[in-house]
């Protein structure tokens, strides 16, 4: 099974440097950007199985750019990952799945895993990872 | 009729008959001049008939003794001859004076003379004759021709005058008739032109009395209607009101002041307003000043002071807001004071329970922050701790440990940072207000992050003013997440601080001002901005924020309004908050509105 590679935008860089570390872990081959408008031109130039979004971000927030994507690619699945509860209903739509952050690592990746087996492109985590 | 014209017709009624009757007795005094004329002709001529008669005698006289003195020769019989020499010669003078203006009887008198001195020649011939030729008789036919002639022409002249003085008489019973028949005519005209003229201005007046009855009697009705409208009025109004006379007794109460002060309008009637209207301040609970002293002493209407409680002729307690005015009468005399006043307990429970509400909305918004802000890193040590079970690398578990106590580090700082903001004091303290607006901006920096927000800030350093923290922090939270808002996606914000040196109002103190590049406030929203429910952010806003910051600042001594900038970078709105050094604000927690 070929290694799905994931894209992770946040703009906490220490925060996404570690759950990098985490996905890594899992399998998965991520790509990251510190701000949405670095995200969408990675998401542009390469073969992404799936993308974790943050929504709370400078300049673009996590709506704008799942809508960007949306519009372009729209087969691709979007988790979105928040801090906030009470996240605008319209932006919730855009995203497959929505986790909050706190919830853990182990959930996080449960949830990536059955977003990406539901989805048409969908691919495991592949077994030989970089970790 | 107004009274100039009320006057003028007296005038004219008093005026109007005297000219009349002057004018009258002057016509009057013409025609007994007229009279007295013709009189005094008549006596005129009755004096020249007397003098020609007399004259005539004084004739027969001279006559009379030259026919003795013929006679019998003796020389007394010539004593009336002598005697009546002189008395003719001066009433011939003195008919001549009497005649000059009669140029007939001038000259009939002129031809009587003549006769008189021929018959005198004659006369004074026959006495130097001898005795014996004295009775002669040519002489004595002479003589009496002679004396016949004097005769007729007197009696000539005596029947001329009586002509004279018939014609005379004539004329005057003439003017007799005229004097009377103008008398009647006159005074019948005068009397009729007075009647008639009293007549139509005493109508005049008469009019003008009942119509200006009619219009006293419609304003009396008016006024009637008019006081029965008030009362009814001031019955049925939902407010307290009492009047009082300028003396401050008690002249009219209503329903609601009967209730609120539990007199009854009979009782309270005629008594001072300090025993009726019985108010304390809330919190003192020492009497407050008698509005209606006040309102002597000031002569404008006065509010109460806050805190102001009404207590009741039963003891109940109310508080009240409310407001003197003064009656002045017309001529700007202050004829009484009125006052009016409502029971605002529920209104001020319902305020305190609005600040509390915005209160919590505040404390919900402070938690959703401090959420977002305390799960990054919780989700970052989660994840590390994540990655440690499994790692079995020394380094890599030592870097995770380091990354893990870092972010448990930032956790903490963010939580000893929001405690800090709810210790608040009982009394108000010394506030560094550099520090405390420097804490709110680290709270929104994320925030101002996000939206790309370029924030200015101009903060003197060595600003403190008394209050209490929380309470300053909650309202500069307010204003700057406002102008955030305002000012959008890249908008920009600056913050001014500044010493404020004392004015009219205040003492000397701080000025803070911010202003955002949004699209500013509508001048009908400025009006409304400080009101509690009124907000421009549709269903995400409380409408309370602004209303609580200004009862805040209030509270504290201070000022806040919306002021124009005039820096066309920041073309959004701008608020200016005024915090005296000194703050007025006693104790923490009271209602702020």
């Amino acid at each position: 099974m070929p290694i799905s590679t994931i894209l992770c935008i946040d703009d906490e860089a220490l925060g996404l440097e570690i759950r990098k570390a985490v996905l890594e872990r899992a399998g998965y081959q991520v790509l990251t950007a510190v701000d949405g408008l670095t995200g969408l031109s990675l998401f542009r130039g390469n073969a992404i199985d799936g993308v974790v979004l943050d929504y709370y971000m400078p300049e673009m927030n996590g709506g704008a750019v799942a809508e960007a994507m949306r519009r372009e690619r729209p087969e691709i699945p979007i988790m979105l990952l928040s801090a906030y509860i009470n996240l605008p209903t319209e932006v919730v739509q855009l995203a497959d799945v929505t986790v909050l952050k706190g919830e853990g690592p182990r959930e996080l990746l449960e949830k990536l895993r059955a977003m990406l087996h539901s989805g048409s492109t969908a691919g495991g985590p592949g077994t030989g990872g970089t970790a | 009729m107004n009274p100039p014209e009320f006057n003028r017709t007296l005038r004219q009624l008093v005026t109007l008959p005297i000219l009349l009757l002057v004018l009258m007795a002057g016509f009057l005094v013409w025609q007994i001049a007229a009279a007295t004329v013709a009189q005094r002709a008549l006596d005129h001529s009755d004096e020249v008939t007397a003098q020609l008669q007399e004259l005539q005698n004084l004739f027969i006289d001279e006559e009379t003794g030259l026919r003795g003195f013929q006679l019998t020769g003796d020389p007394v019989m010539l004593d009336p001859w002598k005697a009546a020499a002189g008395p003719i010669q001066s009433h011939f003078a003195m008919l001549r004076r009497m005649l000059a203006g009669d140029t007939a009887q001038s000259r009939a008198l002129d031809d009587l003379e003549i006769r008189y001195n021929q018959w005198l020649g004659f006369a004074n011939a026959v006495l130097h004759q001898d005795a014996a030729s004295l009775n002669a008789a040519g002489m004595n036919q002479r003589g009496k021709a002679m004396m016949d002639d004097i005769r007729a022409a007197t009696a000539s002249m005596v029947r001329h005058e009586e002509n004279l003085r018939a014609a005379r008489s004539q004329h005057a019973r003439w003017l007799q008739r005229r004097e009377l028949v103008s008398l009647l005519v006159s005074a019948a005209v005068v009397g009729l032109f007075m009647g008639l003229f009293t007549r139509h201005h005493v109508h005049a007046v008469s009019a003008s009395y009942q119509r200006r009855i009619a219009e006293i009697t419609d304003r009396s009705n008016e006024l009637v209607e008019s006081q029965q409208w008030f009362k009814t009025t001031l019955e049925s109004i939902g407010d307290a009101v009492i009047a009082c006379d300028q003396r401050g007794a008690v002249s009219f109460m209503n329903a609601v002041a009967e209730k609120l002060t539990g007199w009854p309008s009979a009782q309270a009637r005629g008594k001072p307003l300090a025993k009726v209207f019985h108010i304390i301040n809330e919190q003192t609970r020492q009497a407050c000043e008698n509005p209606v002293d006040k309102v002597r002493r000031l002569k404008r209407v006065v509010g109460l002071a806050n805190h102001t409680v009404l207590v009741g002729r039963d003891g109940r307690e109310y508080v009240i807001d409310d407001s003197a005015a003064p009656i002045m009468s017309g001529a700007g005399k202050m004829i009484g004071v009125v006052l009016v006043f409502r029971d605002v307990t529920e209104e001020r429970q319902v305020q305190t329970a609005l600040v509390a509400s915005e209160k919590l909305a505040v404390a919900g918004r402070l938690a959703a922050s401090i959420a977002h802000e305390i799960h990054n890193p919780l989700d970052s040590v989660a994840n590390l701790h994540f990655l440690l079970a499994d790692e079995n690398d020394p380094a890599k578990r030592e870097e995770y440990l380091r990354l893990a106590q870092q972010e448990l580090g930032r956790t903490m700082q963010i939580s000893r940072t929001m405690l800090s903001l709810y210790r608040e004091p009982r009394a108000p303290i010394q506030i560094d207000l550099r520090e405390l607006i420097e804490g709110v901006l680290l709270l929104v920096d994320r925030r101002l992050q996000h939206q790309g927000i370029g924030l200015e800030t101009r903060i003197a350093g060595d600003l403190s003013v008394e209050g209490f923290p929380a309470e300053l922090r909650q309202v500069f939270t307010n204003l700057i997440m406002n102008a955030v808002e305002a000012a959008g996606a890249k908008g920009k914000l600056r913050i001014t601080m500044e010493r404020a040196e004392s004015a009219e109002m205040h003492g000397a103190g701080a000025a803070i001002e911010i202003a955002d590049s949004g699209p500013g406030i509508p001048p009908e929203a400025v009006k409304r901005l400080f009101q509690p429910f009124f907000t421009t952010k549709g269903a995400d806003g409380t409408g309370l924020g602004l209303w609580v910051s200004m009862g805040i600042v209030q509270k504290h001594g201070g000022s806040i309004s919306v002021v124009s900038s005039n820096d066309p970078e920041l073309p959004g709105a701008c608020i200016r908050v005024f915090l005296p050094a000194r703050t007025m604000a006693q104790q923490a927690g009271e209602p702020a509105a």
